[in-house]
């Protein structure tokens, strides 16, 4: 059910022996709880953490040569040449590199779980072009082995995203990437939410293959629009019943609507646009339809072709999370130039990020970056890595409206840490510790910091 | 026969020509020959009419010489198991050619092989310079013939078809596995029959002409033809490895994400296992000991390793390749176990001419700046039968039409 009055018997209550809305003394004013399903995320216990003589990577274009970083109280807490303080533990990290931890912007884990059996396919609610009311959240099985790998790979936050069949598919989940027996001992507390939309092939073929709309790219277009409008008036009902029951009044709650509720909080901006969207001329159509509408166009999502609109997308803000190489398997993503990343972040005001899609790369998201950065130096680029780690953190944070708590190394924020064996951007790179909120959460060569699922457990 | 080169007459029209006629030597080049001779430094490598003639001769007279300044040079790598030259855009029907519903044992894609595919220049920018083409089939447990081809990008690119067959035991998504070896093991018993019968009649002129189907199953109970056969399970390659035993066929492995439980059965049966190095997640009940040592664990364990891409990386992104190569060596492969795996250990395995270096071999050659499963490496040089080819893509093109700067809208950068 979608629609539901949560006050329906005061409602029915009030019409009777009221009568009118206006009069009498006011009911207990409707409001809409925007966190039912709170995070009950706790890091773990953590002392402090010295770590010494690394060459680290900030996330915000520096690089320094042997530095030593304190992890105190789960915050990042200095940072600097030979600091004279006492941790619990000190790790010699000469030779190793350590960045901040990294953050995938697009994933399906725990919706799209391994084993990929009939019983877990959870990532799609695949019965309606507009499915604003589902929460990729409600579907995420923690005990999907992929977060393990993940981890193991330097991941500390991600987005889980649903599906791209609907044009709107609904909301999307940040988590922390800590084991948990529940998604809400997962959830990073504080993100906001985003709103996961869908441009061009994908949503026309599955609709327009069933003969509903949208069958053709002008019926997506036409869909978005009629649910902003839609949403629009939603918003506006709730603005006028708060406005009233503020002056005294005792005015009738709008009908409440789960699926109007997510579109309102994009509106409202406090839910981010996540927008799967291949094409240079659909992408600046979602912009302008968001002017339209009046809320962000947010981050686009795969985007093939950002580099043909990289100077629209900076201008307006847009983050675009892509991947190095992927190609050809649609004809939205045949014009794939593995240098797109590089050529969006040139942009003054970019937010190129790098992304995964994918229970495998999401493994190696420093890897993915190292292949966009030497492929674009050899066409005439000059990245460094400090350039290159920003579109797995600091960028990526920043899409996920998150980069005042984690993302870069620096004083105060979120102690998510890696330390790298090596030059992270070397193919024999392997993260060798990871730290979120200071606690450690992996290490490569003690088993004690090695999480196994309850799928995997006893199967080997 | 059944193994054989469509191109001879072209190949031979080739040969004569002026253009191979030229001597090409490289000199003072890291040689990684994959042979017994292992890595020579400082090594000269000549080529004339295609082929590699010499390694380090006393005395060189070439028309043409390039320092390779201490880089590197490798075989040319090999990709496997794709559909190259199938598939221009997956989603594209009228671009797919790799499966078809009545595919069956004698499915024979090589026909619809496209070497002007834009996939086919991409692919180079990995270094790979041969591909065993494989066809995913149709309702048959019996996907086709895989076939051989170079990505010179030329019409007669097509090198070897017929190369092998390739059978799906995995797990079935409807009714059970158990059907696949009852369907598997009486079509070859079938054909056995056939043979025994023809041999006691002694009366040739009276049997009739064999079908395509019949000329497979011949070559592949001969052991003339490998049959690559996907598996995963540890019990279902035990199962594999009894059908090999029991009809003596020449089996390669592909997939075995569970090969590590039962490497000495493997290594025992002297069977070469295709697997991904980057396969490491629990995604059926039958792979749940995928894993990134496997490479190494299985190399260890004295089993010939091929590596493949993984699924997304595909036809599309074969050039990653060498990049899976480094994450089998930084996860416990042996550095020379991965470059076979990706050159020699397929040429052999398939019987292709390429992914060695020595006096003899067909010139497929590349020359890195510097470790050719790095990141920072490039790919300075690529020579395919001989020949220098070019690294550009249509990707190229589009990258630098978006930029440079002009006065003029960008359909006018070409």
């Amino acid at each position: 059910m979608q629609k539901f009055k949560p006050t329906a018997i005061v409602l029915a209550l009030s019409t009777v022996l009221l009568g009118c809305q206006d009069k009498g003394p006011q009911k207990e004013k409707v409001t809409i709880e925007k966190n039912p399903y709170p995070s009950t995320y706790q890091p773990h216990s953590a002392g402090s953490t010295l770590i010494t003589n690394a060459t680290v990577l900030t996330g915000t274009g520096e690089r320094l040569e042997e530095t030593d970083i304190l992890l105190k109280e789960g915050k990042i807490s200095q940072v600097g040449k030979d600091l004279s303080v006492q941790a619990d533990v000190t790790i010699d990290a000469q030779g190793k590199w350590v960045t901040p931890g990294i953050i995938d912007v697009h994933s399906h884990l725990g919706a799209y779980p391994n084993p990929s059996v009939e019983s877990h396919a959870d990532g799609n609610e695949m019965t309606k072009p507009n499915t604003a009311q589902v929460w990729v959240e409600h579907s995420v099985w923690p005990q999907d082995p992929g977060f393990n790998r993940a981890r193991e790979g330097g991941i500390t936050t991600l987005q889980i995203l649903p599906g791209s069949a609907n044009l709107f598919g609904g909301r999307s989940v940040t988590l922390k990437n800590v084991p948990s027996p529940t998604m809400q001992g997962m959830k990073f507390p504080d993100a906001p939410y985003g709103l996961k939309m869908a441009c061009g092939e994908n949503p026309k073929r599955v609709y327009g293959g069933k003969g509903v709309a949208p069958y053709t790219r002008m019926g997506n277009m036409a869909g978005y629009r009629a649910a902003w409008a839609e949403a629009t008036e939603y918003k506006q009902a709730w603005e006028q019943y708060n406005a009233a029951y503020a002056a005294g009044l005792n005015p009738d709650a709008p009908e409440r609507d789960i699926r109007l509720d997510t579109l309102r909080g994009v509106l409202d901006g406090e839910i981010l646009i996540h927008n799967h969207c291949y094409k240079a001329e659909e992408m600046a159509m979602m912009i302008d339809l968001s002017k339209e509408f009046n809320y962000h166009s947010g981050t686009f999502h795969h985007g093939i072709e950002a580099y043909k609109v990289a100077d629209l997308l900076a201008e307006n803000g847009n983050c675009a999370a892509l991947w190095p190489d992927w190609w050809g398997f649609k004809m939205e993503a045949y014009d794939m130039v593995p240098e797109n990343v590089a050529i969006v972040d040139a942009v003054k005001n970019s937010c190129a990020v790098v992304h995964s899609d994918s229970d495998t790369t999401i493994q190696r998201l420093n890897h993915e970056a190292a292949k966009i950065m030497n492929t674009a130096n050899q066409a005439g680029f000059s990245l460094k890595e400090q350039d290159a780690i920003k579109w797995i953190t600091y960028n990526a944070a920043k899409s996920l409206g998150i980069e005042d708590k984690t993302g870069s190394v620096k004083l105060g924020k979120q102690a998510d840490i890696v330390i790298w064996d090596r030059n992270p951007f070397s193919v024999y790179s392997k993260a060798e510790t990871v730290y979120i909120d200071g606690a450690k959460v992996y290490d490569r060569f003690d088993e004690k910091y090695q999480a196994v699922s309850d799928f995997m457990l006893g199967q080997r | 026969m059944n193994n054989f080169k469509v191109s001879l007459l072209t190949g031979a029209l080739l040969a004569s020509s002026a253009a191979f006629a030229q001597i090409t030597a490289i000199t003072n080049a890291k040689v990684h020959t994959l042979t017994d001779a292992g890595t020579l430094e400082g090594a000269t490598v000549v080529i004339e009419n295609g082929t590699i003639t010499a390694i380090n001769p006393a005395n060189v007279a070439a028309d043409v010489t390039i320092d390779a300044k201490g880089r590197v040079l490798t075989p040319g790598f090999i990709g496997s198991m794709n559909q190259l030259g199938l598939v221009e855009v997956s989603a594209v029907a009228g671009s797919r050619d790799a499966g078809d519903d009545k595919a069956d044992v004698d499915f024979d894609a090589s026909p619809a092989f496209n070497p002007r595919s834009s996939l086919i220049p991409y692919g180079r920018k990995g270094g790979i310079t041969q591909n065993l083409v494989v066809p995913h089939g149709g309702k048959s447990i019996f996907e086709g013939l895989a076939f051989v081809v170079d990505l010179s990008g030329e019409f007669n690119s097509v090198l070897k078809t017929r190369t092998a067959l390739v059978v799906d035991m995995d797990a079935s998504g409807s009714g059970s596995r158990a059907m696949k070896y009852k369907t598997l093991t009486e079509k070859l018993e079938g054909q056995q029959q056939k043979l025994s019968e023809k041999d006691k009649k002694d009366d040739k002129k009276a049997t009739k002409k064999p079908t395509q189907e019949e000329l497979v199953l011949t070559a592949v109970l001969k052991g003339d033809m490998p049959v690559v056969v996907e598996v995963e399970r540890a019990s279902d390659i035990l199962e594999v490895l009894k059908v090999k035993a029991q009809f003596g066929l020449n089996l390669v492995l592909w997939g075995v994400n569970d090969a590590v439980l039962v490497k000495e059965h493997i290594a025992k049966a002297n069977v070469p296992v295709v697997i991904s190095a980057v396969s490491n997640l629990p995604t059926s009940f039958s792979s749940l000991h995928a894993d990134l040592s496997n490479a190494g664990e299985l190399e260890r364990a004295g089993v010939k390793v091929l590596l493949s891409g993984f699924a997304f990386e595909g036809a599309h992104n074969l050039y990653q390749l060498r990049f899976d190569a480094g994450i089998a060596v930084a996860h416990g492969m042996s550095y020379d176990g991965a470059l076979k795996a990706v050159s020699s250990n397929i040429a052999e395995v398939f019987g292709l001419d390429g992914g060695k270096i020595a006096s003899g071999q067909r010139a497929d050659l590349v020359l890195w700046s510097a470790d050719p499963f790095e990141y920072s490496t490039t790919l300075d040089k690529l020579w395919i039968n001989g020949e220098e080819v070019s690294t550009k893509s249509r990707h190229d093109k589009l990258r630098e039409r978006y930029t440079t700067d002009s006065d003029m809208p960008r359909a006018y950068t070409k």
